[in-house]
């Protein structure tokens, strides 16, 4: 099984993957670039909550740090969760201007939200949850996005 | 439980990388100037001291500038290494190489000693203290990247140009020149494009292309070797230069052709990048290739010609590569840093980082600056025409400082008004 830090890297791979999609549908014609959109959102949205509900939660249990780096990479959630509905919005008022302005953006935070995560949340989370990597993967794996 | 080096949560203060951002433009408009008031026989021997203090407007007032301020920014980021009292460190840096810079500039222009060796001791402390702090932070990280190993090496690299630089500047000062001083001169200048500025941008590029672009990732071999690969040709190009002169054309082959390879490399990737935006700073990173090509190349053959054209070598490289590829960075930064902040302090309704620069006007700059740089290159054979092109990259350099200054307009602006979240509980810790 992978261990926290692969399979939470993969993720972000597979959402800038979905990323790429959904500009590329964007640019082509953005009246149908609806449902690359909501592939892409979904699959963040997971990934928010798979660190938020399964790992934060984890690591703030093993190590008691509530308010260090799960806090602020908590915060970055919310601004991306924001620039994603406002990417959102762009499609629905099909105004490509607003979509790639807001998706550039987006772009640049959640890379450097990533390499903050896979440089050293992830590496640190993997220190200290190491006698509980299966599991946490497991619950992860089988979490249901609410 | 240790956490020391682990700077998640740590963010430089925005004024930090700006302060060495908003100056960079304007000693390329300084530059500018020096080239339309110098005539161009002078400036065709890069022994000159008008050719001197010109390149060093350049190398040091924008080149320096903008790669020190960007560090400021990436190393917690990319390398999760914090620098001490980052804002001091910044903010004094900063003033000593500004006067430095000044300094250097107007005392090898008009022959004046003590300016010379003022000049001397404010670049000295200023690079030095930016340098040592930085190579501290960097040598407590745990996870070592490719990305890290390059920064470090850069830095390594930095540090002795640095040095070198104190010493060849200090020979200025006190008119006493060594045997050694153009092997010195030859040594700091070659160091310092490949091994300070081209290692870090090949650092840099590992991460940057392949996650802001979504470019194919470099090869393994190539992220674990490139670097020390470079490093020991630079070091044999000295040994080469110290004591076997004639074969020194086989180490500036070695660090030729990896670099080629790493424009080459570049080039491919953004065209097979899968974002399907095309704007300014991909084409300052395609055009930044094409020069390092045709630089790596004339480089390697200026040997076999006349020195002199060691001239046109450094457009290309210093101008056409390492230029474009900063002019890139700060459009991409600059917008990111005031939107960040802004949005971290609880201000909502701020525009996104297209509505930030004016598309028009950062096409227009680019295709201004690609002209001014071939410009130069003609001018060099045809000497009338210098002026003409000066005037021209002065333009392209004052509309770069507009671009990159509304941007900051923008976030003075907001962050006099109230904003829409209180996000004081929430924010970023912030380093002072």
């Amino acid at each position: 099984m992978s261990t926290i830090k692969e399979y939470l890297t993969a993720s972000h791979g597979q959402c800038d993957e979905l990323f790429a999609n959904m500009e590329d549908a964007v640019s082509k014609s953005i009246e149908s670039a609806k449902e690359a959109y909501e592939a892409f959102a979904k699959e963040t949205e997971r990934h928010f909550q798979m660190e938020e509900r399964v790992m934060f939660f984890e690591f703030e249990q093993k190590t008691g740090m509530t308010q260090g780096p799960t806090a602020v990479m908590r915060h970055e959630h919310v601004q991306m969760r924001n620039l994603t509905q406002e990417m959102g919005k762009a499609i629905d008022a099909k105004d490509k201007d607003k979509f790639f302005g807001n998706s550039e953006t987006l772009m640049i935070l959640m890379q450097q939200h990533n390499m903050k995560e896979e440089q050293m949340l992830y590496t640190m989370a993997q220190q200290h949850l190491s006698a509980d990597s299966d599991r946490i993967v497991d619950m992860m794996q089988s979490m249901i996005v609410q | 439980m240790d956490f020391d080096g682990l700077s998640v949560d740590q963010a430089p203060p925005i004024s930090a990388p700006l302060r060495f951002f908003l100056t960079a433009p304007l000693f390329g408009v300084l530059a500018g100037v020096l080239i339309l008031f110098s005539d161009a026989q002078t400036l065709s021997n890069r022994h000159s001291l008008d050719a001197i203090a010109i390149a060093h407007a350049i190398t040091i007032g924008f080149l320096s500038f903008v790669m020190l301020g960007a560090l400021t920014q990436m190393l917690p980021v990319l390398a999760g290494a914090k620098i001490a009292k980052v804002g001091m460190v910044a903010s004094v840096s900063h003033l000593l190489l500004l006067f430095g810079t000044l300094f250097m500039i107007f005392g090898l222009q008009n022959a004046h000693s003590a300016l010379t060796l003022a000049a001397s001791l404010f670049l000295g402390s200023g690079f030095l203290i930016m340098i040592i702090s930085m190579l501290f932070g960097l040598i407590r990280v745990k996870n070592i990247t490719p990305s890290v190993r390059a920064m470090i090496t850069s830095l390594i690299f930095a540090f002795m140009i640095v040095l070198i630089g104190v010493h060849l500047l200090l020979s200025y000062g006190l008119e006493k020149f060594s045997e050694l001083h153009v092997l010195f001169s030859n040594i700091h200048s070659v160091w310092a494009i490949f091994g300070f500025a081209g290692i870090l941008i090949i650092g840099v590029a590992f991460h940057i292309l392949p996650m802001f672009y979504v470019a194919p990732r470099f090869k393994k071999f190539c992220k674990q070797n490139v670097v020390w690969i470079i490093s020991a040709g630079l070091f044999l190009w000295l040994i080469f230069n110290l004591y076997f002169e004639e074969y020194s054309i086989a180490s500036k082959v070695w660090v030729a052709l990896f670099f080629w390879a790493f424009a080459t490399t570049v080039y491919i990737k953004l065209n097979a990048r899968r974002r399907p935006v095309s704007d300014v700073t991909v084409w300052y990173w395609k055009s930044s290739a094409i020069f390092m090509t045709l630089g790596s190349f004339a480089w390697v053959i200026n040997d076999l010609y006349d020195a002199k054209y060691i001239v046109v070598v450094s457009i290309l490289i210093g101008g056409g590569f390492i230029f474009s590829i900063m002019s890139g960075m700060l459009y991409k930064i600059i917008p990111f840093l005031v939107w960040f902040h802004l949005n971290s302090k609880g201000y909502m309704s701020i525009p996104t980082m297209n509505q930030m620069i004016d598309k028009r006007l950062s096409k227009l700059q680019f295709i201004l600056f690609i002209v001014s740089i071939i410009g130069f290159m003609i001018s060099f054979f045809i000497p009338s025409l210098l002026a003409l092109f000066a005037v021209i990259f002065i333009i392209s350099m004052i509309i770069l400082e507009y671009n990159i200054a509304v941007p900051v307009l923008i976030y003075i602006k907001t962050i006099k008004t109230k904003p829409d979240f209180d996000m004081s509980m929430f924010t970023m810790k912030v380093e002072s």
